[in-house]
């Protein structure tokens, strides 16, 4: 059996899990909608679309959609769920299995990605009542569901890694918290260029702009390659640190 | 506080019973060592332990709370860095070759280690593929196995709600979905009832029967001493008895000079340096 199979099988029970306690999904979704309308209605009189160029003729909550998108696949349950196995010492049962190291950490991603397709595909049906439209089409939808939940991965990802290194809930929780700077010290209100010269540095070192960047390009215009391509260079860049380290850290697990 | 532990007493023969071949060796540990390092310093859990259980044997391991038992069995199975020696499962290197190994073994930890928000029989599947069953093999074997712990009727619930009994011996069955040929148990019979620790006892036996050989922990010696053929104490990280009940029992009268074979407690506590007396005498010491 080779290791995507394995990886397959443990992700499928991880999915089984998340199913089976749907209210740890609630938050995932209602937080970023409560966000979204939030910040559309603390600033969306500040810039109309018919006067602000940035937003392509478009509402003020296409430009804030994909924060929320991105907030939605940074809550790193699957962490929480991990440290649990292990706490539980289930972990241990499915360590004693001959089963690659790597299939042990891959499973609960390969779940991670497939809920955060759904979540940011109902994220998106739920927003289209506040005027949002994709401008890029299917396929631009289809590249919006890919990256956000390759963010969904690459965060998971890393909590996993406090997990196994800590296997404290408490501190995976507190790990969780990054998301604030990184959710935050970006061009997440007006585009890069409109943001303050400190932030406007922040938002340039934080890989999450690019990724924020692209999903935008997506929704407010045609297919844009500039953006993607930076999006998805940054994206596969986080992914394979966050998998070399994931690979490392369960190899030498204890 | 570290006790002096008892000098090593080889009941039988020096070095291995020549009932053993070397070929026939289901367990076979040599200068085994373990050391927690951590914040606090470093621990010296295990400190040089060789072990020899042949096939089909049942063998116990015996030993007070903290002497080694947990780690050595973790260290045997995979599922720790071993800090140096050698182990050997079924003739097979754990660190050289560990898939290999885990194929051989089955092991059911101190605290079972199940998944609430599966249900019996899908953890059970789980495993079972998991060990490269197809998805028909595993729910065939699932079935086999609920029927033989006897969890048919549950086996759709959630383990959630099982009672400590059940997911004991659902944790002792999911150690079986592969056959093993060596099944490792840590503490299987902790706090069962007197009724449900029989039930795994006669499991045990059947496994075994089956030519399983079974590496058993334990804190209770009438266990040991009904099911195991041969049995180890290990206190303070290193081995202190090893031989069978009868002959560890005899060595003690014999080197008492008693009329009537000693127990295989009073064994324990002479291995373990904490005799009936010296107990009496702390206690005393303490009222005083
Ligand atoms: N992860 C760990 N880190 C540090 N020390 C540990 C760790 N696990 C066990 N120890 C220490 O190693 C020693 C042996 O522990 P172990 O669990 O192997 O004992 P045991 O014989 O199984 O005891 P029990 O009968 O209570 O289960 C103890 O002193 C324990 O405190
Ligand atoms: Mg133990």
């Amino acid at each position: 059996m080779s290791t995507v199979q394995q990886a397959s099988l443990l992700g499928g029970r991880a999915l089984r899990e998340a199913l089976r306690t749907p209210d740890s999904s609630i938050p995932t979704l209602l937080i970023p909608l409560f966000f979204l309308v939030v910040n559309v209605g603390q600033a969306g009189k500040i810039f109309p679309s018919s006067s602000t160029s940035f937003l392509e003729g478009q509402s003020y909550a296409a430009f804030q959609l994909p924060s929320s998108l991105l907030l939605a696949a940074s809550f790193g349950t699957a962490a929480l769920y991990l440290v649990e196995d292990i706490e539980g010492g289930y972990f241990d049962k499915l360590r004693a299995a001959p089963v690659s190291r790597s299939a042990l950490v891959l499973g609960r991603l390969m779940a991670e990605a497939a809920k955060s397709v759904v979540i940011t595909a109902i994220l998106v049906v739920l927003a289209l009542p506040f005027g949002i439209s994709i401008a890029s089409g299917p396929l631009g939808f289809l590249l919006l569901l890919v990256l956000t939940s390759l963010w969904g991965v690459v965060f998971a990802g890393f909590m996993q890694l406090i997990a196994l290194k800590t296997r404290s809930a408490a501190a995976t929780n507190s790990g969780g918290l990054v998301f604030f700077p990184l959710l935050f010290l970006t061009p997440n209100f007006v585009p890069r260029e409109l943001l303050t010269r400190p932030m406007e540095l922040a938002a340039t070192f934080n890989p999450v702009t690019y990724v924020m960047e692209a999903l935008r390009s997506l929704i407010l215009r045609d297919l844009a390659w500039a953006p993607l391509a930076r999006g998805f260079a940054v994206l596969a860049v986080l992914g394979a640190v966050m998998l070399a380290l994931n690979v490392r850290l369960i190899r030498s697990y204890d | 506080m570290p006790r002096e532990p008892g000098s090593k007493v080889s009941a039988t023969v020096e070095s291995p019973p020549p009932t053993i071949p070397a070929m026939e060796l289901a367990v076979e540990a040599e200068g085994l060592v373990k050391q927690y390092r951590g914040r606090g310093g470093t621990v010296d859990a295990v400190r040089g332990v060789d072990l020899r259980v042949g096939v089909g044997e049942v063998f116990g391991f015996l030993g007070p709370n903290g002497a080694g038992k947990s780690t050595t069995v973790r260290m045997l199975t995979t599922l720790m860095s071993v800090t140096s020696g050698t182990a050997r499962v079924t003739g097979i290197d754990v660190m050289a070759d560990p898939d290999a190994a885990r194929r051989r073994i089955g092991v059911a930890l101190q605290e079972a280690g199940l998944d609430p928000r599966q249900t019996g029989r899908e953890l059970l599947v789980l495993q079972a593929r998991l060990f490269g069953s197809s998805a028909a093999q595993a729910a065939a074997r699932a079935q086999d196995l609920l029927e033989l712990v006897d969890l048919v009727d549950a086996a759709d619930r959630r383990i959630k709600g099982y009672s400590g009994g059940m997911k004991r011996r659902l944790d002792l069955a999911s150690a079986l979905v592969h056959e093993p040929e060596v099944l490792f148990l840590d503490e299987p019979t902790t706090g069962l009832d007197p009724a449900s620790r029989l039930t795994v006892w006669e499991e045990m036996r059947r496994i075994n029967a089956r030519g399983t050989t079974v590496f058993l922990t334990t804190q209770y010696l009438e266990e040991a001493d009904q099911l195991c053929d041969r049995l180890a104490i290990i206190d303070g990280g290193l081995i202190v008895r090893e031989g069978t009940p009868a002959e560890l029992k005899a060595e003690l009268r014999q080197r008492r000079g008693l009329h009537v074979d000693p127990t295989l407690d009073e064994v324990f506590l002479d291995a373990t340096g904490r005799t009936r007396e010296r107990l009496a005498g702390e206690v005393r010491e303490v009222s005083a």
